[in-house]
């Protein structure tokens, strides 16, 4: 997590290539230093709201594919360690499994000291039940660590969404206060 | 979701208030989230529930229980005890998540607090 001071302005600029949206100490400022009049300000504060939305919508399937990816690793684990317990009993292992969808079929596995794992892109290889479980537990570590970057990462993008949120209602506020102001001169001088 | 709106008309806002709107925004995500779990707990919970009693109910001496993705044929003794670590698991999980839940709503409480305190009508915090 980004952290940062309470007397300073961010002092981080970008994570991740998700650019921090600054925040605004005095609209009056901001609008003069950017040479921006309202309208444009505004417009330029919307669009870097829509792309935050975008990047957020990304990082949030990429957190659901991981949310789901953890279980089904989680499940592996479980079948690996179930074969190995069965493995000092020197009983079968007797199995119901999924054939097709709604057709199952009765299994009896019996001595073993492999078993293969899906790695994906077509490519199943053997294992023994120790490296088996070994290298299902780095998958699941590193699925487990990738996912608390993430998490990490939508909360300063939500973070940066919020400030841009505030940055334009102030600015939109700042130039209704203006206008009231002006009109109110303007009724004065008249 | 919870919209920290602003529509004062001179209000200031510091860097401290920013970030205060800032964790509220974060506070809400996370009960939302937690809500969410604790909903699939509870279920989980529910189904382990009716699960062991569907075992004591039956009169087989092996019972089909998933694994992964298979259903191993298992006597029914290792059975309840499976079902049984697994309802203190969740019940343990659930209960991990209800305390998760207390605290966040006691953080939202004190930062509403402060933050209608500053803003009073000019912020929204409530949900829509």
């Amino acid at each position: 997590m980004a952290s940062t001071s309470a007397s300073e302005a961010t002092t981080v600029t970008e994570r991740r290539g998700i650019p921090a949206a600054s925040f605004v100490e005095d609209v009056q400022t901001y609008l003069s230093q950017s040479g921006l009049d309202v309208n444009s300000a505004l417009a330029f504060l919307q669009e870097r709201l829509q792309q935050y939305r975008v990047v957020e919508m990304k990082l949030l399937a990429q957190q659901r594919d991981l949310q789901a990816k953890i279980p089904d690793i989680e499940k592996c684990l479980d079948v690996v360690a179930t074969l190995q317990a069965k493995k000092g009993t020197g009983e079968a292992l007797i199995a119901d499994f999924e054939v097709s969808e709604g057709i199952y079929s009765c299994a009896r596995i019996e001595d073993y000291d492999y078993v293969c794992l899906w790695l994906g892109a077509n490519v199943m290889l053997e294992y023994s039940c120790d490296e088996a479980t070994s290298l299902l537990q780095k998958n699941l570590e590193n699925a487990k660590a990738s996912l608390e970057i993430l998490v990490a990462d939508l909360q300063f993008l939500r973070d940066q969404v919020t400030i841009t949120q505030v940055t334009i209602a102030r600015v939109y506020n700042w130039d209704v206060h203006q206008r009231r102001a002006r009109q109110s001169v303007q009724g004065n001088d008249s | 979701m919870q919209q920290a709106g602003t529509s004062g008309s001179d209000m200031e806002v510091t860097w401290e208030d920013q970030q205060n709107i800032n964790k509220f925004g974060r506070l809400n995500n996370r009960l939302h989230e937690l809500e969410d779990e604790i909903k699939a707990a509870k279920e989980t919970n529910d189904n382990l529930e009716d699960a062991s009693n569907e075992l004591i109910l039956t009169d087989e001496e092996v019972v089909r229980f998933q694994i992964g993705e298979v259903f191993a044929h298992v006597p029914k003794e290792e059975v309840e005890s499976r079902i049984e670590e697994l309802k203190e698991a969740t019940s343990k999980n659930l209960e991990k998540l209800e305390e998760e839940k207390e605290s966040v709503l006691a953080q939202m409480a004190e930062l509403k607090k402060v933050l209608y305190g500053k803003f009073k009508d000019s912020i929204n915090l409530e949900e829509d």
